[in-house]
């Protein structure tokens, strides 16, 4: 396997679009591109992550993406898979620049929802469940999220300002970023004064719809001369599935395929949970965040929520969590996140991530979910 | 190829009519190691061994975990206040349901017994046992 970078690197302020992704998708890639000090002919493989454009009347983005970069004659594909979608297409680059495939490859992610109302993208949302055994009996994404939480409550003692301080850590990093769907900060009385939208996760539980863009690209170190920035080396590229449907799980205080991921990549990197100095997981729900700390063994089960309460996950603490703002904040772009989980890493490591730093940026770890856990991919970047 | 093309021991239409119209809850249990699932599969999704055979499952059962949700996809709009729970069924296998009208957490709290209630409207409807709603 040939030693595989992330050299360059671009997003866009999620939110609302108002453009299409076509357009958003190509503008991002192409800022990567530049980012990266290559030419997009460099470019031997593209691979887009996109769930929902198909409500935009518009399927096979990625020759369109292609055409607009100048570059119709390479390859692509679009990668699904649900909220993973974008780990899922880099871990398909990783494996076609490690294996020799291709010397470089375009990630870009996109989503744009914005057009839809709460209740039309709810409904669409619930197509990545298993939908004739959840979502037609009522579930919705946050209702199932809601059911972990409180398995997870019914196990483990947890008070609502445990998953409080999720949302607020969360909003309190966004509003550092430029890139960020909600970028004010919130307070507790703020959370807990917030709507019920599926017992017992609040709004400001919940991540936002958001519309959005991020591209990475990722390409063989013997191929580069001297990176116009500095590196991510990719220590490790994993994917793990499991059971989709929940009433096929015999644990509900974890997700099994963050698990199997974690331990694929924890293997492939030779290090341990305490080598990571940042990470960004995914948090669609605060009751997500706990989960990934605890299934990715940085905390002993059923202690994640309190150690976020205690400051330990926030910018200055022993682990910062989402620097970005994460899903809850940041936003949750679904084809764009797990690209946008990469940016932030690639930011905070060559220095662009103004007023929302982490102290240290050796190695650090991206997770990033598909549904209710059906999929998961994690990654390790280090340092040359 | 050669053989049938594999085939389940029902369609996923099929367990739907079931709740609908036939008013039981038809599930799958595998030969090899047991388990009990109203999911869909050609395989066990525990073991994998390709032993499912049809199964009707039980009718009442105890709620392992549950919501109550406030904000509902569009199809269940006029339903809301109602609870979304996973059953475990009294011979085995867990389904997802939900419960019209449930709006206290005391209502879904792990372990409240429910029944299958027959019903014209989408998905698996519960009751809980001795509350006749």
């Amino acid at each position: 396997m040939r030693e595989t970078w992330v050299v360059g690197a671009a997003s866009n302020r999620y939110g609302k679009l108002a453009e299409t992704a076509r357009e958003a998708a190509t503008r991002v890639a192409l800022q990567a591109i530049e980012d990266a000090g290559i030419e997009p002919k460099a470019i031997g493989h593209t691979f887009v992550a996109n769930c929902f454009g198909l409500t935009e009347h518009q399927g096979h983005l990625g020759p369109l993406i292609n055409n607009g970069l100048g570059i119709p004659e390479v390859p692509s594909v679009t990668v699904e898979s649900a909220c993973s979608s974008s780990s899922a297409a880099l871990h398909e680059a990783f494996v076609h620049v490690a294996g020799g495939f291709a010397d470089a490859a375009l990630v870009v992610g996109v989503e744009r929802l914005g057009h839809l109302d709460t209740m039309s993208a709810t409904g669409y949302f619930a197509y990545a469940t298993d939908h004739p055994f959840e979502a037609r009996s009522g579930a919705t994404f946050p209702g199932l999220y809601a059911t972990l939480a409180n398995a997870y409550r019914t196990r483990y003692p947890t008070t609502p300002e445990m998953f409080g301080a999720v949302a607020v850590k969360n909003h309190a990093n966004a509003a550092r970023n430029p890139h960020a769907h909600f970028q004010k900060e919130i307070t507790m009385e703020t959370y807990l004064a917030s709507p019920i939208v599926a017992s017992p996760l609040r709004l400001y539980d919940c991540c936002p719809f958001s519309d959005g863009a991020a591209a990475v690209v990722v390409a063989a170190r013997e191929t580069i001369g001297t990176p116009r920035n500095e590196p991510l080396v990719v220590r490790a590229s994993a994917r793990a599935g499991a059971v989709t449907a929940l009433q096929d799980r015999s644990e509900l205080t974890s997700l099994p395929s963050t698990r199997r991921a974690a331990e694929l990549a924890f293997r492939q990197a030779k290090l341990e949970p305490k080598a990571i100095d940042f990470v960004e997981v995914h948090d669609c729900f605060t009751i997500a965040e706990v989960l990934a700390l605890e299934d990715l063994g940085f905390f002993p089960r059923g202690t994640a929520a309190r150690e976020g309460l205690e400051g330990t996950t926030a910018r200055d603490g022993r682990l910062p969590v989402n620097p970005s703002g994460g899903l809850k904040a940041k936003g949750h772009p679904v084809g764009a996140t797990g690209a946008g989980q990469v940016v932030e890493v690639f930011e905070q490591v060559n220095g662009r991530a103004g007023g929302r730093e982490v102290p240290r940026t050796g190695t650090a770890l991206t997770h990033n979910v598909g549904a209710t856990g059906g999929s998961c991919s994690v990654h390790i970047f280090g340092r040359r | 190829m050669t053989g049938d093309a594999p085939m389940a021991a029902h369609s996923i239409a099929e367990f739907v009519q079931g709740y609908e119209n036939g008013r039981t809850l038809r599930g799958f249990r595998c030969r090899a190691c047991g388990t009990r699932t109203a999911t869909w599969g050609l395989a066990c999704s525990k073991c994998g061994a390709r032993e499912l055979e049809e199964a009707e499952l039980s009718e009442s059962g105890l709620i392992v975990a549950g919501t109550l949700v406030a904000v509902p996809s569009e199809e269940f709009v006029n339903e809301v206040p109602y609870a979304y729970v996973l059953v475990e069924l009294d011979g085995g296998g867990r389904v997802s349901g939900w419960i019209p009208g449930a709006s206290r957490e005391e209502e879904i709290a792990p372990g409240t017994r429910v029944r299958f209630r027959p019903s014209y409207k989408s998905g698996v409807q519960f009751e809980r046992e001795g509350t006749g709603g």
